[in-house]
């Protein structure tokens, strides 16, 4: 079986600065895998112990995501593979899905995509419909629980958490997967594994390699304006003699101002 | 801004990678339950009941591989080298000491030893079970009467046929009441002086040996500090490390190691004092800017960030050393001495800087200053440090091959 995990580098925290082209500078914040991508390499790593076959961290970055790719291979992934080209900087949600799912096409063999519900950077939670879409197979999303795995069957059931009800449905393999939080409780990296990972470089593929041209990356919509959010406004201190006449005072306000 | 980046001429890649895990393990599993931890220590005491927590937190370092980093995989270790020691011991001590202190004794005073001086019987007896986690070791060198003053331990080991019938007391053991297995020095000849020492490793279990706990530490209150009392336990002559009369070597032999932890350690408790007070000197504002603006608080980060530094260097020479298989006594005495002088006072400013909060143990400052005072005292004093140092400069202080040294790191050998 080869189960592929879509895997995202971000920083850990979004304290991040705008640079004068509108771009996001994350510098000198600390760089993490993507909270649910990691969800998503637990959950391919117990499926590939109990399958078998292979395991493949996949991502769209450039060199420096190689320090992530080789932590989870510490934790279990059996392969890696980098797409980095100069030509997919800035590139948006519905391009990185049309790359990721040129590779996935070209892997050939892939029976099962797993990957995190959403990025702690950009937050648009579109890339697993979007490449679902690209790869013409089923997306499950906002999945909890997956219940089976049958790679001679070609199916998948999975528990999948909505608002108000957990939906269990099962799909035809291939199909790709969005994991939410707590699906499962992610290892840590094997101290054995760490020294042999540490000298692995991943394959890297380019636009080249995948087929893809300028025009499949073109962003589908342009950005305008960014800005950070205002400060926060300062508060307001209730001013009175004691406490009785200041929440007398506080009440007043929330009634005038509708809070309540 | 990341203190450790510029190290490439000790650290590879699988360092970075391994104080990664090792930090988000401290930070997950220990740092939400430290404070109630040590606060326990110090209310109730010691004993077993209280230090419920230590069990599991040590099997879950035994399944991460913590306790057997430095060792080969054919003896049930990670197969890392002794610089992955130090990166460990600095990334749990950094969230706090009682988690690096079982590495000291575990990893660094028994387990080295053995990996040392032990027969191959002796490492599969109990270097691969202690390298795995499923036994748990403690040092037993110090008495009542004797700390510096090893050579004059009353502990003794009377030969007995097979055995040797040991008898004494042993005092400020690391995991007294925890541990599996102790390395423990005694006399088997009292005339000879410090050549009348011999080790031997013992097992909870063994009839007469018995353990309590110390109550009322200043620090490594989550901890578990104690006494052995050893009355006629009769130990067979195949638990002798090395040979009769060489046990004051192993046991200075053994300390090259657990002050190398105790060094790495005490850098990690650096790194926290500075942590902390780079993010509280950002956050507490005064005269209406950050505090970090003031320059006498400017002064106390730069003074943390020299000793941090140095402090690292001195460490990671003595990792290299180690793996070269080049006898440090030296370097390693030198780290220790500076790395436990300097965590203390940058304990004392980090409280400093964070003023009458760092009086209260709401914040962490305290429990540093706390436990770094400890690591002035234990695994040779600071005085002794010192007094090593101008013997070693004057030509005073030579050191003789050993008998057995410590293996020299051998990637290949130790990965298969």
């Amino acid at each position: 079986m080869h189960i592929v995990v879509c895997m995202k580098q971000v920083p850990r925290d979004n304290s991040v600065k705008l640079n004068a082209d509108l771009s996001i500078n994350a510098d000198g914040i600390e760089k993490i895998i993507n909270l649910f991508d990691e969800y998503a390499v637990e959950e391919g790593i117990a499926w590939n112990e109990k399958h078998g076959g292979k395991l493949t961290v996949l991502s769209l970055g450039s060199a420096d995501w190689t320090e992530q790719i080789r932590r989870a291979l510490a934790m279990g992934a059996t392969d890696s593979l980098l797409l980095s080209d100069p030509a997919f900087a800035g590139v948006d949600t519905l391009g990185s899905a049309r790359v990721v799912a040129a590779a996935i096409r070209k892997l050939g063999d892939v029976d099962l995509v797993l990957t995190g519900r959403n990025s702690t950077d950009d937050e648009s939670g579109a890339f697993a419909p979007a490449l679902a879409r690209s790869l013409g197979w089923p997306q499950l999303t906002y999945v909890g629980k997956v219940q089976d795995v049958n790679p001679a069957a070609k199916t998948i059931v999975v528990d999948r958490s909505l608002e108000a009800v957990i939906e269990t449905v099962s799909s035809p393999l291939p199909a790709v997967v969005s994991v939410i939080k707590d699906i499962n409780s992610p290892r840590y990296p094997s101290l054995l594994k760490i020294k042999r990972v540490a000298k692995i470089d991943p394959p890297v593929w380019g636009a080249a390699d995948l087929g893809i041209s300028a025009s499949d990356l073109t962003p589908a919509a342009t950005l305008s304006t960014r800005a950070p959010a205002p400060p926060r406004p300062k508060g307001e201190l209730i001013a009175g003699g004691d406490a009785a006449s200041k929440v007398s005072a506080l009440v007043n306000k929330l009634l005038e101002n509708q809070v309540i | 801004m990341n203190f450790t980046a510029s190290y490439g001429m000790f650290l590879g890649d699988e360092h970075e990678l391994l104080r990664r895990t090792v930090r988000d393990f401290a930070e997950k599993e220990v740092a939400p339950h430290i404070r109630a931890w040590d606060r326990s220590g110090a209310e109730h005491g010691e004993g077993p009941e209280t230090r419920a927590h230590i069990r599991p937190i040590l099997k879950r370092m035994g399944e991460l591989g913590l306790l057997g980093i430095c060792l080969p995989r054919k003896y049930g270790g990670a197969g890392m080298d002794y610089l992955a020691l130090a990166v460990v011991c600095e990334e749990l001590e950094r969230v706090d000491s009682f988690l690096r202190v079982v590495i000291s004794v575990h990893t660094g005073l028994s387990s080295l030893s053995i990996f040392q001086w032990g027969t191959e019987e002796q490492r599969q007896r109990y270097l691969v079970p202690q390298a795995k986690g499923e036994l748990l070791a403690g040092y037993g060198l110090t008495e009542p009467n004797s700390g510096t003053d090893a050579a004059a331990m009353q502990a003794t080991a009377r030969r007995d046929g097979d055995d040797y019938i040991l008898n004494g007391e042993k005092i400020w053991i690391s995991l007294a009441e925890i541990a599996d297995t102790f390395l423990v020095i005694a006399k088997t000849d009292p005339d000879k002086g410090s050549r009348g020492i011999s080790a031997f490793i013992i097992e909870r279990g063994m009839p007469g040996l018995s353990s309590y706990s110390l109550h009322g530490k200043l620090g490594v209150r989550a901890g578990n500090t104690g006494g052995l009392v050893m009355q006629d336990v009769r130990v067979p002559a195949a638990n002798r490390l090395g040979e009769e009369g060489e046990g004051f070597k192993i046991a200075m032999a053994a300390l090259d190691n657990g002050r190398y932890t105790v060094a790495a350690g005490a850098t990690g408790l650096i790194q926290a004092s500075l942590d902390a007070s780079l993010k509280y000197a950002q956050e507490r504002h005064t005269f209406g800017v950050p505090i970090a603006d003031h320059q006498l608080v400017k002064r106390m980060i730069s003074h943390m960030v020299r000793k941090l530094d140095t402090s690292r260097l001195l460490v990671y020479r003595a990792g290299w050393m180690k793996n070269q298989g080049q006898r440090n006594t030296r370097e390693t005495t030198l780290a220790k001495w500076h790395a436990t002088v300097s965590s203390f006072e940058s304990a004392d400013d980090a409280i400093q800087i964070h003023g009458a909060y760092g009086y209260s143990d709401e914040y962490p400052v305290e429990r540093y200053l706390r436990n770094s005072r400890g690591a002035i005292i234990y695994e040779g004093t600071r005085e002794l440090q010192e007094l090593l140092q101008a013997d070693f400069a004057l030509g005073k202080r030579i050191n003789p091959p050993l008998r057995r040294e410590l293996p020299a790191y051998d990637a290949e050998e130790w990965e298969s």
